[in-house]
């Protein structure tokens, strides 16, 4: 059993590094190559917090932070001070977790929503402070915004079709009994 | 389960967080150390680029291509409209055809008489666009040629007509484009009829504005906009764009390259001119002459004119 379940824990890990790395593919695409004034979501940072929320064992912040620093190096963002910034909020996510687990999915919402909001505004603070070129706050923001829209369908995605649910009392996996 | 994961936490949580509080701090030190060696950082990152991109290079043709069929298939039912609108257009191109025809004849037997060399060595190397910057922030692609090839930073890239961007940053197979709409591209240009100088500021838009322009009222919406070759960043001369008035009433340029379908990109070999470092023997006998002599600097001289 214990086996099973060691398997299955590093599967999950694989899936949610190669969903990252697709995040990456699909966002490298050489599709849209004009400028068009629209951001559409971080869809990374909302996986991670999707995941981290129901089952932390399978997005470590090792494997968060890492890719996060990848897709830093590639998309020409400055590198490591989002990564860092999504690492600490998963983990305070991580922390407020056994209080959400019992509630429905809008305080949760709102919980991811406020840790989004301030990564996005720390991590433009300190690069002003730093004085670093940054985008424009509009196009930063209407990022933000599609990103905490975009929560919900990532974690129904999540739960439905990848059966990343919540650990429920009486679950099955949660004796350590595979069906 | 909640006290067998409490249990847990006596003996793996503190370990657990020093271990993200070592890995927050490193991303931090990775991010302060760009902050410090932007440089170094950067060659970094045009490694890690060189790495990954031509992992994802054998699946992104196909996706890239698949998409662009998809879109395509939209346009397909306008396509008896888009024919008979071709037709017009290819039959007063055919006019245009045999004037250009006849100007290059002309051209040539004049630069023949005025005995004019052309720089032999403005040659390009083409690439194929493997990937774009992935941000909605930053306008860049990837070409699949790098320091293999011989691409040097800093050098031009066009697409069949127009400039396009210059080379920032390159690894060992791949390199980075700047787009001219890229926030951090700056490019002195110069306005053809009048002879205005002035800078293209890259803002994120598709078509940039122009600076630093001396007397606007002397350009027009229309006006041709070449490279100025000013401070040795472009060869003089590629063209550009031209001038374009926005509603707010300021000068813009639209960019005569195809952004919407960047393929193939031509990079411009550029090194450099030869500069005109000694007097000469003629002006000045008692200074000796180190580099080469003074016949190859006056060609170099007409051949950049």
């Amino acid at each position: 059993m214990v086996e099973r379940s060691t398997t299955r824990l590093w599967l999950m890990r694989g899936l949610f590094f190669s969903l990252g790395a697709a995040l990456i593919f699909w966002r490298l695409l050489p599709l849209d190559t004009l400028p068009d004034g629209f951001a559409g979501p971080d869809l990374m940072v909302a996986l991670a917090c999707a995941w981290v929320l129901r089952r932390p064992e399978y997005a470590p912040p090792l494997l968060i932070g890492g890719m996060i620093l990848l897709a830093d190096f590639l998309f020409q963002r400055p590198p490591g001070l989002f990564a860092a910034l999504v690492v600490v909020a998963t983990e305070a996510l991580k922390a407020r977790a056994p209080g959400l687990r019992d509630m429905t999915f809008p305080p949760e919402w709102l919980t991811v929503a406020m840790a989004m909001t301030a990564v996005w505004l720390v991590y433009r603070i300190v690069l002003a402070a730093l004085l670093v070129d940054q985008a424009p706050l509009g196009l930063s923001a209407l990022q933000l915004f599609m990103t905490v829209i975009i929560y919900p369908a990532v974690v129904l995605l999540c739960s439905s079709a990848l059966g990343v649910r919540k650990i429920r009392p009486g679950d099955a996996e949660s004796l350590g009994v595979r069906t | 389960m909640a006290r067998d994961r409490n249990q847990n936490d006596d003996f793996i949580g503190p370990l657990r967080r020093l271990l993200v509080s070592v890995l927050v701090v490193s991303l931090l030190g990775i991010f302060l150390l760009w902050r410090i060696d932007s440089p170094r950082v950067e060659r970094f990152r045009a490694k890690v680029v060189d790495i990954v991109v031509p992992n994802f290079d054998w699946a992104m043709a196909p996706v890239t291509g698949a998409v662009n069929i998809a879109r395509d298939f939209q346009s397909y039912n306008r396509l008896y409209q888009q024919n008979q609108e071709l037709r017009d257009e290819l039959q007063r191109m055919k006019a245009w055809k045999e004037a250009a025809l006849q100007l290059e004849q002309e051209n040539a037997r004049l630069l023949d008489l005025n005995n004019v060399r052309l720089d032999p060595r403005l040659t390009y190397v083409t690439g194929v666009v493997a990937a774009d910057s992935g941000s909605p922030f930053r306008q860049s692609v990837i070409l699949n040629i790098g320091a293999r090839d011989g691409i040097v930073d800093g050098w031009a890239a066009m697409d069949g007509l127009g400039l396009v961007g210059r080379i920032s940053g390159v690894g060992e197979n791949t390199s980075r484009v700047i787009l001219l709409t890229d926030t951090s591209s700056r490019i002195p240009v110069v306005i053809q009829p009048s002879g205005q100088t002035a800078l293209i500021v890259g803002d994120n838009t598709a078509a940039p504005p122009i600076d630093f322009l001396d007397a606007p009222t002397h350009v027009r919406p229309g006006d041709r906009v070449v490279t100025s070759g000013d401070g040795g960043v472009f060869p003089a001369g590629l063209l550009a764009g031209q001038v374009a008035l926005d509603p707010g009433g300021r000068m813009r340029i639209r960019l005569a390259a195809d952004y919407e379908r960047l393929e193939f990109l031509r990079v411009l070999r550029d090194y450099g001119r030869e500069a005109i470092d000694t007097p000469g023997s003629l002006i000045d006998p008692g200074v000796e002459i180190e580099a080469a002599p003074p016949g190859t600097d006056i060609t170099s001289e007409a051949a950049d004119g």
